[in-house]
């Protein structure tokens, strides 16, 4: 087993799980955080996004051992106590899902991408978010969410 | 009431707390792993479960050796042949297929005993094509069916030979349809829990009633003695749509009595747990040179798996939905499902239409090509209108065919100039219309209940599964009601306290729970006149609900909230059972006459396509596509159904195959398989929802997606003059096809 | 299994050493935690680079780019130097898999896992890129050709860990690029990568060099065809010939996503593509 300090949204956590752990399995079975989710477990569908020092990794790519020591960012840290974040709203606002399984990888892409890019165009946002695949076919409404976050959607 | 409301728990869904079935955690949980077969067909020598079941942290192994004991299981389920065994018995039909099932207090300990399990088989023949495997000397998957065909369904209609002999030209086609997989990006996942002599089980399922009817009957239960729970799904899509997982995991937590235990499936596994049927169809037509149809002849091998599971029905279904909706004299179906060493096949969105579409929708450009008549009109010409009688005999009411295909060819500007040809580039148009027919025999039922608070609760077991069916069923209550859709809350499947659904499948929910809403609100309504009588001193014909009150019709003013009725009555809440039924006379076995359906799912798709002619690769531009609504309850969530069918179809047209290498997948991952990533869709991408005089819900669930492979290859056509035979159409068969040219 | 973090080269390097059978080195982690979840692999020591300070720099020593071992795939289609001096690097990286894949794998990573369905390869080998180990008897630079043995095989020995990247800059700026083909999803894996670079005095080639990868199991230079193109100008026609030459010459995979036929027509293809882009500047 390894003992390890875990920083993830914004709080500290002292855990204790054998080293062959992905992130994946010790933010949903350890602490709870059960809106990253496993889809292919390969890192490809982007189920299981989650911000390392604020850019997207797959957690089921990364041990949990290799997260200590960084700033980690779930779904469940991006609302304000009660306030959703912004990107949360435009999902809401624009009707950006269907199973909702995805989702949450796709809102922490987009913020990452709004983070460093504040007025992406239609064809960065789907090529930025490419690697986020929802199998209900949202991605028209997904667009129409991040559009409306970006400065260019004048 | 059309109205564009946000799905109800659509904080939960952006916040990440959706409890589903994979989130779930139980006290004293075990975790389940499935030992499967490496053999396609095989008989099972001998199985040693000793030292597994002597291994730290393993708290149960089932076998068949546990089944059919006094008071436990018994070994075959099926909902229509009971064919398949909750683990293998004395031999294995297909690579994946269930053998032993461990529970243990990790799901690393359960996977490492699974190492420790010694099965000593020997090998059989095996079969894997649909048609070969009804050849005389193919292996037998099950003694009762000597060749391996499970359900022959036919369809006789007319004179076949008159209709061919009035043909001025025959065209004749062979299709394929591949394997493919619902990819449902939540897993398939179940947990159970056997505490004395009940059955409780978490599934993530679209078919709660069917489960609790099912697993009852293999334990022998009263079904109240299964309690079934279903949370929202990550997707279902027709891969949850019946029984899967549940029958193996609540045996396993009989054999551990009294700890729940939950069985996840790895991405790998759900690619041998269900697959869309495999299908090659032969289609034939006789037509005039004047463009009208005089025959069509279609036969169907349907690669079932190696068990019936819903096939039998499904197979029936898919005779219906091979022929098209188009006006045929005579028309002759032979529809066979076919066992194969193969994992089983079930619906896939847009079940056997998808399949059929492909092939008739193809077949019409062809007889187009032909006749040198414009496909579209050719369509127009021979399109089924209401009062027409279909190949089954039965006489079609709202029926928008023409509509959808109007609407689709309008959008994509079907009579507008295409420059087709600008050097490697080459574009096209296509277009295709489908018809499906639902469940004819089903059943929904649901309870809607008044607090004194004034919130209405509607306990359903409709499975919320992305589609947003708990909202639209909401809202409809709500109207229903005369109250605002804020009052409502849903309660979602739970068998211990809701009714029965026959299944959230095959588009039904809106129209059969919907009428059952409508129906229970029409009943909770009276409850409250009747209650709101002593108070408002006028007969209940003067009063009527609206807005939150019971008011005297006549003088709105005079009025009590229905709260008010509540607490002036004395009573804490008030409810009311709905129910609606559809029965219909069904097909005579032999001739497929008779009447098939309460009413007909109709969709559309056009669409224009570029190909790069140097590498075949195919890039639609834009897609239009049109499904009949009859009427629309929320136009966001319909335009979202019907955009993700498209999406979703895009997947099997261009992308999507499960490659088997001697019965073993090949690709079962999402490295190999490629389903539809952003890129992918067109950009201009359109729907519509047509809705109907008659005001009737029509499901939308699936009628947008089988158009979707047709109007394509349609489009490469009308680019480049080849023509796609097999699905998917990948860059390299188009490049092929290109060079054979 | 245990995981360490050493704090130095000569420590990576010496516990490698202690461990040979049972160690496995991790850099970003993207194939190493895929292989473990699957059971491919089972050591019993991680040795993990990542604390190791200055591998993931990324600076230009003695006119030459240096590319550290750790630098994240990411990172070097995001550098200023790597997208002016070497585009066609910038393209390959920013072409892996996704955004995530490209925060988390490294360069060095990438080369050690030595797929042939992989975009860095082709590019670096293009530029004569040099492949800086290190092991216990002292570091060596190796050309990729000499890295790359075939299916995820490197010549790297028991005690040797990649370093670093080191690519020469041209005196003369060339132009560059790498073009990847996906036959199907966008997010699929490359069918076939092409990385070419080619100088030109007026409309006269003076150099080219042309990698192809992905097509085949290891990426594939063939200097004698890249001679073609020296002394003339790149017609039409000395284009397909040169497309036509890798074509032939290059023996192409035939796996789930397309037949070895197949890649074989997109290496013709693609290379006339790269050459026109090229020479129409």
């Amino acid at each position: 087993m390894s003992n390890a300090t875990l920083k993830v949204n914004g709080k500290e956590y002292r855990l204790s799980f054998s080293p062959h752990q992905t992130l994946l399995h010790v933010l949903r079975e350890e602490l709870g955080l059960v809106g990253a989710r496993e889809g292919c477990g390969i890192g490809i569908c982007g189920s299981c996004t989650v911000l390392v020092d604020g850019r997207t990794i797959s957690s089921c790519l990364m041990l949990a051992v290799q997260a200590a020591g960084h700033d980690i960012t779930t779904v469940e840290g991006l609302a304000d106590d009660e306030k959703l974040h912004r990107v949360q709203r435009a999902f809401i606002d624009h009707f950006g899902f269907q199973c909702g399984y995805c989702t949450p990888g796709f809102i922490l892409s987009t913020v990452a991408l709004l983070a460093n890019h504040t007025n992406p165009s239609a064809e960065e946002i789907r090529e930025y978010l490419s690697g986020n695949l929802c199998r209900c076919g949202s991605y028209p409404n997904i667009l129409k969410a991040v559009m409306s976050l970006s400065d260019s959607e004048v | 009431m059309a109205k564009s409301v946000h799905m109800l728990d659509s904080i939960a869904r952006v916040t990440g707390t959706v409890p589903y079935t994979a989130n779930l955690k139980l006290p004293q949980m075990l975790y389940a792993k499935v030992l499967r077969s490496w053999l396609p067909h095989a008989r099972i020598v001998h199985i040693d479960t000793s030292r597994a079941e002597q291994m730290p942290g393993v708290v149960a192994v089932l076998t068949a050796a546990d089944l059919n004991q006094p008071g436990g299981p018994t070994t075959f389920y099926g909902v229509q042949h009971k064919d398949q065994p909750i683990v293998a018995t004395d031999r294995v039909r297909y690579i994946g297929e269930p053998v032993a099932i461990i529970a243990a207090e990790s799901t690393d300990i359960a996977e490492a005993a699974l190492h420790e399990i010694e099965v000593e088989y020997k090998e059989l023949p095996a079969v894997y094509d649909e048609i070969q495997a009804m050849q005389p000397c193919a292996p037998v998957l099950h003694g009762d069916y000597p060749d391996n065909c499970f359900r022959h369904a036919r369809l006789r209609h007319g004179d076949i030979e008159v209709g061919f002999a009035a043909a001025d030209e025959i065209i004749e086609e062979m299709y394929f349809s591949p394997t493919a997989n619902h990819v449902t990006l939540e897993p398939h996942v179940t947990a159970a829990q056997w505490q004395d002599g009940k059955l409780t089980i978490w599934s993530a399922t679209q078919a709660p009633s069917l489960v609790q009817q099912v697993i009852a009957e293999l334990f022998n239960l009263e079904p109240e003695a299964v309690r079934v729970m279903v949370a929202p799904l990550g997707g279902g899509y027709g891969g949850k749509g019946h029984i899967r997982l549940e029958p193996m995991v609540a045996a396993l937590a009989w054999k551990v009595n009294g700890r729940p235990v939950k069985l996840t499936l790895t991405r790998a596994e759900t690619f041998v747990t269900v697959n869309k049927h495999a299908a090659a169809i032969h289609i034939k037509s006789g037509v005039k040179r004047d463009g009208t149809l005089t025959a069509r002849q279609v036969t169907i091998h349907w690669n079932g798996g190696a068990y019936a599971d819903v096939s039998p029905g499904l197979v029936g279904s898919g005779m219906l939905r091979s022929i098209g909706p188009y006006r045929i004299p005579a028309v002759q179906v032979d529809s066979y499902g076919v066992y194969t060493n193969l994992p089983p096949a079930a619906a896939f969105r847009g079940a056997m239409a998808s399949q059929g579409t492909w092939a008739y929708e193809s077949h019409s450009d062809s007889i187009a090509h032909r006749l040198g008549i414009e496909p579209l009109a050719f369509r127009l010409q021979n399109l089924l209108v209401d009062g027409d009688a279909f190949a089954t005999g039965e006489t079609l009411h709202d029926i928008h065919f023409v509509e959808c295909l109007e609407a689709v060819a309008s959008g994509i500007g079907w009579n507008t100039p295409l420059q087709k040809n600008s050097g490697v580039l080459k574009r096209g148009r296509g277009l295709a219309v489908m018809m499906k027919s639902t469940i004819p025999n089903s059943t929904s039922q649901c309870r809607l209940l008044l607090d004194d608070d004034g919130q209405v609760t509607l306990f359903t077991s409709t499975v919320e599964m992305g589609q947003g069916a708990h909202t639209a069923l909401a809202q409809i209550a709500a109207e229903a009601l005369g109250v605002p859709v804020a009052t409502m809350n849903v309660v979602g499947p739970d068998t211990a306290q809701n009714l029965f659904d026959t299944s959230t499948n095959a588009s039904r929910s809106t129209f059969m729970m919907g009428n059952a809403i409508i129906n229970a609100a029409t009943l909770l309504k009276q409850k409250l006149i009747e209650a709101a009588v002593p108070l408002l001193e006028h007969p209940p014909e003067e009063l009527s609900v609206r807005n939150g009150v019971v008011c005297v019709t006549e003088k709105p003013e005079l009025c009590f909230s229905l709260t008010d009725i509540l607490r002036r009555n004395q009573l804490t809440s008030v409810d009311a059972l709905g129910e609606f039924q559809t029965r219909v006379a069904g097909l005579d076995p032999e001739t497929g006459q008779g009447v098939s359906t309460p009413h007909w799912h109709q969709g559309a798709g056009a669409c224009e396509v570029e190909i790069d002619t140097e590498t075949g690769k195919v890039a639609i531009l834009r897609y239009w596509s049109a499904a009949f609504a009859g009427r629309v309850v929320n136009p966001e969530l319909a335009r979202l159904q019907n955009d993700g069918n498209v999406i979703y179809g895009i997947g099997p047209a261009l992308l999507e195959e499960v490659i088997f290498d001697n019965g073993q997948i090949a690709n079962p991952n999402l490295s190999d398989y490629n389903i539809p990533a952003f890129p992918d869709i067109p950009h201009n991408l359109n729907s519509v929802s047509l809705e109907g005089e008659s005001g009737e819900f029509h499901g939308i669930g699936e009628m947008t997606l089988p158009p979707v492979a047709p109007a394509i290859a349609n489009a490469i056509f009308d680019a480049l003059g080849i023509r796609i035979y097999d699905l998917p159409i990948t860059a390299e068969k188009v490049l092929r096809a290109l060079q054979n040219e | 299994m245990r995981f360490l973090q050493p704090g130095t080269l000569e420590e990576a390097i010496s516990t490698r050493v202690d461990n040979p059978e049972q160690s496995v080195i991790i850099a970003g982690g993207t194939a190493v935690v895929l292989m473990l979840q699957h059971g491919l692999i089972a050591p019993e020591v991680l040795i993990s680079l990542e604390k190791i300070p200055g591998l993931d720099s990324i600076r230009i020593e003695d006119n030459r780019l240096h590319i550290g071992a750790l630098a994240k795939l990411g990172d070097v289609a995001d550098s200023r130097l790597v997208r002016q001096y070497f585009p066609a690097l910038f393209a390959a990286c920013a072409a892996v898999g996704n955004v995530r894949v490209r925060n988390q794998a490294t360069l060095g990573g990438n080369l050690a896992e030595a797929d042939y369905a992989s975009d860095p390869p082709a590019a670096l080998m293009m530029l004569d890129a040099l492949v800086e180990v290190k092991g216990i008897s002292g570091t060596r630079q190796i050309s990729l050709p000499d890295l790359l043995l075939g299916f995820l095989t490197t010549t790297l020995e028991p005690d040797e860990l990649i370093t670093g990247v080191i690519i020469p800059i041209p005196t003369e700026q060339p132009r560059m690029a790498y073009l990847r083909y996906n036959n199907r999803s966008s997010e699929d894996r490359p069918c076939v990568g092409i990385a070419a670079s080619a100088t030109f005095n007026d409309a006269i080639c003076t150099g080219l060099r042309l990698t192809v990868g992905a097509a085949c199991e290891i990426p594939t230079r063939l200097s004698e065809i890249e001679a073609l193109a020296v002394g003339s100008p790149l017609t039409d026609t000395r284009i397909h010939e040169i497309a036509e030459g890798y074509a032939a010459g290059i023996e192409t995979i035939d796996d789930l996503q397309s037949s070895a036929w197949y890649r074989t027509q997109m290496i013709r293809v693609h290379i006339q593509r790269v050459l026109k882009g090229l020479r129409d500047g």
